[in-house]
């Protein structure tokens, strides 16, 4: 029976970026203490014609282009997302019709912070595996908001990840998948609430260290892998220095971990961020490669996955629209374009 | 802005769908029922392309209220490489860098907004392509 995993993904990230030292000049702070601190230099911006649902449709593109197969086989289309444009109706539908993948089809928005795109990741795999479908498209995306002079604010960026899943020219099998989930009130927005809220330092040990790592040793655990059978890991990145830490304290090198490390220069992509980090190892894999994935999203939860990369990852590594190309592809704004890009003043 | 013109030209607007004449060759945008060449009723659905080149452009700073926040804003003639011209926004680019002839693709936007509680209108626009 042919195994479960990924055929195609595709990613997206906004053009516009605010550096570090732009958001810590507004507020009177360090910006050599605060780029020591996060590790991020600068963070992602959408452009005020930008939303949850351009950018899932530009990732979902992505995949699909990369792909190269018929889009009425996809079965599902999830699309994980905290700052989805409507509160009552779906982004994955306009994705659908987006892609001309309407009509034949399950659809729905997933909601958990920053782990909800991983959570779709899992419901395509068991449906997939179930033949329920042929392919699904799981999409993490986000246009986070951060209230100004939050410390949320040098971090809180944007961006997109689509992967397609099936049975069917794979290039990356699954191995294995395990969840660890609490009830944890480490971040959180109300319903209205334009900003959300956190836990300081709290959010930390006890919510990204505790679920990370845990759900990682399990998973690991059950396959009887050790970080030294991976080449590459990622892990979700609210910054740069939470993953280093993970990696270092489960005994992945930085030479694992640092491909994956998107984070520096467009900040915690959210609900995107875990999955862009490993689109971008997708970029670089070669064949019999194994690939470790963590998420977190508060409230709380982490998927953990383990990938191994097939033959097939030749087919489909050539494509040009690629995470470094969207890393790439840049431009600095200041802080009032920001304020104004983001609807801050309303 | 009405739900039902949303609705109706949500296939152009995302897609890019015009139609191609089954019997003069004809290809056009936006959809209609007939051929706007010779007129016959024998029209299927046809996907523009995604790449062009600017023939024309120019800067929109007054605006209907639903799409103000995006003034100013560059419009463009675009001519795709099947040939069709289209109008549309031209966006990542600062307005000084815009040149005729320079290469652009399609990608998804919003178009506009519909205050804070109404529909929000999303379709195609431009941007160069690097």
């Amino acid at each position: 029976m042919s195994k479960v995993g990924i055929v195609s993904y595709g990613s997206y990230i906004p053009k516009y970026r605010i550096k570090t030292e732009e958001i810590a000049k507004v507020w009177e702070e360090d910006s050599k203490e605060i780029v020591n601190q996060l590790q991020v230099n600068s963070k992602s911006v959408p452009g005020p014609d930008e939303d949850v649902i351009t950018m899932s449709v530009e990732s979902a593109r992505n995949a699909i282009n990369r792909w190269g197969g018929n889009v009425k086989d996809i079965g599902a289309i999830y699309v994980g997302s905290e700052s989805h444009p409507y509160a009552v109706k779906p982004t994955a539908t306009f994705v659908a019709a987006a892609l001309d993948a309407e009509e034949s089809l399950t659809a729905a928005d997933l909601e958990f912070a920053c782990k909800a795109g991983t959570a779709g990741m899992q419901m395509c795999f068991g449906l997939a595996k179930s033949d329920m479908i042929e392919y699904g498209l799981a999409i993490g995306a986000d246009s986070s908001q951060a209230r100004p002079r939050d410390p949320l604010e040098y971090t809180a960026g944007a961006g997109s990840a689509a992967f397609l899943i099936g049975k069917k020219r794979v290039i990356a099998e699954l191995e294995g998948t395990y969840s660890l989930t609490t009830d944890m009130p480490d971040f959180w927005r109300r319903e209205g609430a334009i900003y959300p809220s956190h836990g300081n330092r709290f959010t930390g040990s006890p919510a990204y260290f505790k679920h990370v790592i845990e759900a990682s040793k399990k998973l690991m655990e059950q396959l009887g892998s050790r970080p030294s059978d991976y080449k590459y890991v990622t892990f979700h990145q609210p910054n740069t220095k939470f993953p280093l830490s993970a990696a270092r304290m489960l005994g992945f090198s930085k030479e694992q971990i640092d491909l994956s490390l998107v984070c520096k220069e467009i900040g915690n992509a959210y609900s995107a961020s875990s999955m862009i980090g490993l689109a971008n190892i997708l970029n670089y894999s070669s064949p019999g490669d194994r690939i470790f994935v963590t998420s977190y999203g508060s409230g709380a939860g982490s998927d953990a996955f383990s990938f191994l990369v097939t033959d097939m990852i030749e087919e489909v590594k050539s494509y040009p629209l690629n995470v470094d190309y969207y890393v790439n592809r840049k431009k600095y704004i200041d802080y009032g374009v920001y304020v104004r890009f983001k609807g801050v003043l309303r | 802005m009405e739900p039902p013109k949303i609705w109706r030209e949500k296939r152009q607007r995302y897609l890019g769908i015009g139609v191609k004449c089954l019997d003069c060759d004809y290809k056009a945008f936006p959809l209609t029922s007939f051929c706007p060449s010779c007129g016959s009723g024998n029209v299927q659905e046809y996907k523009l392309a995604e790449k062009g080149r600017i023939i024309q452009f120019t800067q929109v700073n007054q605006t209907s209220n639903d799409m103000m926040a995006n003034v100013p804003y560059a419009i463009g003639i675009i001519e795709l490489e099947d040939g069709i011209k289209v109008t549309g926004q031209i966006v990542d680019i600062d307005y000084s860098l815009i040149e005729i002839g320079m290469p652009v693709r399609m990608v998804l936007r919003v178009l506009s907004k519909d205050g804070t509680e109404g529909l929000i209108k999303y379709g195609f626009k431009f941007i160069p392509v690097d």
